[in-house]
């Protein structure tokens, strides 16, 4: 090989290996970059006035002063698109009049049983009644005046009814879908029956979410199917177009001027989402349950997981003869350590809960020992490894000076390999933070609060990984709280990182001591 | 060396004190919900509930499938079994050997509304057209009235208690077709169908939203009265499975009959179920 091939080998061979890194960059940036950007979407974002209202609400945060003046402003601000609201069911329930007198003059005309039945009916759509009352008794009345033997004598009022309800039922469902999108919007309207779910109580308290419904509130969106041989064509009309002439028609453009006003969107540092818990399946609050339970399952595995390691690696680097036994026990080690980890939680699920029964359900600690075991080969590989690193003479000279053999492995091989151990425990501190498989049948739920370290022994708990999938794959509202697991997903990284962080620092801590 | 272990000993020590310190201090009962993801919605809402207006009980909600719901129970390892199916013989003989005996509670009614891309023009199919296009021998929305567009099926795994009853009430035991995709989940049916222009699917009523279109099945749609009153053909119950029956007055005796409240059966409204009970 004569120098000029040598050189470019040598040239392409770093052109190689430049490029391996450009690459490993640029999947980092691809994968980190929406991680970081999104993720902090959900501690950082312009709250409006209806998160602040949750918070308060829920969490006792921020000033009573602040939120009731705050609501009073924008009580102000939303009265006027009520208010339309209210003169155009007016309008409505005023063109179903004619049919109301009709059947009053009926009833006093006809006296007797049919007009207690009738007059009974009739006072159910009193003057505050609202215009769905008003239809269904309109219905009723129809129903029972058709149901009458003789009822041929009422087909006058029965056409009276029947034309006007329709009439009108047409024009109170499309303002039944307003009010729907309106409610989206902003939370309940003036006079709707309190809902039970919390998600109904509130209104948007993203600003993103709250144009997203904006949109979906000035625009109704349809499919257009009329060419029948391909799929339809999605269609976008103002819904103000149905609602020309009436009162209802200002109300889209005074929302659509005065959002900011309706929803007062603050930049705002929502910290508590991760010391809160979540209400109403993750639509409010943060994550803590999800947090403490990652950090407990993490905690616990290593609890088990490093004493047996260290003392496993001591022993066969150590004590164990090199016998074919011992050899065998490796390549086991090494074929565990490439089991896949869903297997280890079907292995914790059948051992450890329905065999050993170590918790009567899922728990933290059946989730601990599962992870335990999965991450036990890294941590004996990684130990060995280093054990062996350590020189030789160390040993000899703590052998030479009388230190018995446990004596040598306890204040010179040890203290040598820590830095080595140190490594592989990090390592798998973050394999065991974000493995989401071996807890699904041990440890993790969906929904749960925050439980106590005592509690662990035989409560399960909801734990980031698993949390992250439940929520993408499982969750009936998924789209409306992407933000919840885009910042689920940001602080797993960040806790796996931060842990890695302090395991760094503390090996350079210790390699510089041990170096003098 | 040795203070450095010590020290080593003592941030050890000082964490896992800390943790201790963190964790919220609180003892109280705990019951433990298992099961299927269609129940899901239901069940967290019911847990919300309890847990706000009982402070101290701590209820934990697992969505796993009924499948992995019956399994705990019979283990012993969950309190509350959702499933959207009722229990086979084999589970129930395998509850009765491991000295379990399940009691059903019937918690609300869902229909099983089959969805397709709202860009597909097609409306309605019969439960017969249905189940050909399950076992493949229909295989393009041409031959029922729609788009020149090959099928996608997509169906639940067959541990979910909604794909048992999607085979009973459908397919009358015929075989769902090898090029149907399985997936785990209501949530991932809705994400592939609103996604896919060509699929169809089917879920629970919770998971149904403007961005798939719930089909009418023999001209039927799957509304509240029409689920209630048996005639749109894809419907069932929604059970809670417990061990016996909960001592009366109990938590999870009060939890499993929340539905029979009018708390509770707004709870169901919301969330998009059907109650058995009408207020």
């Amino acid at each position: 090989m004569n120098l000029h091939t040598r050189k470019l080998l040598d040239r392409s061979f770093t052109a190689a290996g430049f490029f391996a890194i450009v690459m490993m960059a640029c999947a980092l940036i691809l994968i980190l970059y929406p991680i970081i950007s999104r993720g902090l979407g959900a501690y950082i974002f312009r709250a409006t006035c209806e998160h602040r209202r949750v918070q308060f609400e829920e969490f006792q945060a921020g000033s009573r002063q602040e939120i009731e003046r705050e609501a009073a402003e924008i009580a102000a601000v939303r009265q006027p698109v009520f208010d339309m609201i209210a003169a155009h069911e007016k309008d409505l329930k005023a063109e179903l009049q004619e049919a109301f007198d009709q059947v009053r003059a009926l009833a006093a005309a006809e006296g007797g049983f049919l007009q207690r039945s009738l007059e009974r009916r009739l006072k159910r759509a009193h003057a505050d009644a609202s215009l769905e009352e008003c239809l269904a008794v309109l219905s009723d009345i129809r129903e029972s005046l058709k149901g009458q033997y003789d009822h041929e004598r009422f087909i006058g009022v029965i056409g009276v009814i029947t034309e006007r309800k329709q009439r009108v039922e047409q024009a109170a469902g499309k303002l039944s879908d307003m009010k729907h999108a309106l409610r989206d919007l902003l939370g309940p309207l003036p006079g709707d029956r309190r809902p039970e779910l919390l998600r109904s109580h509130y209104g948007q308290t993203r600003w993103d979410r709250s144009l997203h419904y904006l949109d979906k509130f000035l625009y109704r969106y349809d499919w257009d199917y009329t060419n029948a041989e391909n799929t339809g064509v999605k269609t976008r009309t103002p819904r103000a177009d149905e609602f020309r002439g009436t009162d209802l028609e200002p109300a889209f453009g005074y929302v659509r001027d005065n959002i900011e006003a309706m929803m007062q969107p603050r930049l705002t540092f929502y910290w508590r989402f991760l010391t809160t818990d979540s209400r109403d399946a993750h639509f409010f609050g943060g994550i803590w349950p999800e947090v403490l339970g990652t950090f407990y399952l993490t905690i616990g595995a290593m609890l088990f997981a490093i004493p047996m390691g260290v003392i496993a690696a001591i022993y066969l680097c150590e004590y164990a003869r090199p016998t074919k036994t011992v050899s065998l026990l490796r390549s086991c080690m090494s074929t565990l350590a490439g089991v896949p980890s869903i297997v280890f939680g079907l292995f914790g699920l059948a051992f450890f809960l329905n065999t050993v029964g170590v918790s009567d359900s899922k728990s933290v600690l059946a989730g601990s020992l599962t992870l335990a075991l999965m991450i036990l080969p890294t941590v004996i590989r990684a130990s060995e490894e280093a054990i062996l690193a350590v020189p030789f003479t160390y040993k000899e000279a703590a052998l030479g000076l009388g230190a018995g053999r446990w004596r040598t492995v306890l204040t010179v091989i040890l203290p040598a390999a820590l830095p080595g151990i140190l490594t592989g425990i990090v390592i798998s501190m973050g394999r065991a933070a974000g493995e989401t498989a071996p807890i699904i049948f041990t440890a993790a739920v969906s929904v749960g609060l925050a439980i106590s370290p005592l509690q662990a022994l035989d409560s399960p708990t909801p734990a980031l990984p698993w949390n992250i999938y439940n929520l993408c794959t499982e969750h009936e509202a998924v789209d409306e709280i992407r933000h919840v697991q885009f910042g689920m997903v940001f602080t797993l990284v960040a806790l796996v990182l931060a842990l890695n962080i302090i395991a760094i620092a503390l090996r350079a801590r210790i390699s510089r001591k041990l170096r003098g | 060396m040795k203070r450095m272990f010590k020290k080593i000993a003592n941030c050890t020590a000082a964490a896992i004190a800390a943790t201790v310190m963190v964790g919220t201090v609180y003892a109280g009962e705990t019951i433990v919900m298992d099961g299927s993801t269609t129940v899901g919605p239901l069940a967290k809402a019911f847990a919300e509930f309890y847990m706000r207006q009982n402070p101290g009980v701590n209820i934990t909600v697992a969505e796993s499938g009924s499948g992995n719901g019956a399994k705990s129970i019979i283990n012993k390892t969950c309190q509350v079994a959702n499933m959207s199916r009722f229990m086979k013989d084999t589970e129930f003989k395998a509850a009765a050997d491991a000295g379990v005996m399940p009691v059903a509670h019937v918690v609300a009614l869902d229909g099983l509304p089959i969805l397709v891309h709202p860009s597909n023009p097609v409306r309605n199919l019969t439960v017969a057209q249905v189940r050909q296009i399950f076992t493949g021998q229909i295989t393009n929305w041409k031959q029922v009235g729609g788009p020149d567009l090959g099928i996608v099926c997509v169906s639940r795994d067959t541990n979910s208690g909604t794909y048992e009853c999607f085979n009973e009430l459908v397919m009358n035991k015929e075989k769902i077709s090898d090029r149907a995709e399985y997936v785990g989940s209501n949530g991932a049916i809705r994400q592939r169908v609103q996604s896919t222009p060509a699929a169809i699917g089917y879920a629970g009523l919770a998971f149904v939203d403007d961005t798939v279109k719930a089909l009418t099945i023999n001209g039927i749609a799957p509304t509240a009265a029409n689920v209630r009153d048996g005639s749109y053909p894809i419907a069932r119950p929604l059970f809670m499975f417990t061990d016996g029956y909960p001592k009366l007055g109990s938590h999870l005796q009060r939890l499993v009959t929340l539905c029979l409240t009018e708390e509770g059966n707004s709870l169901i409204k919301e969330t998009g179920f059907i109650a058995t009970t009408d207020y």
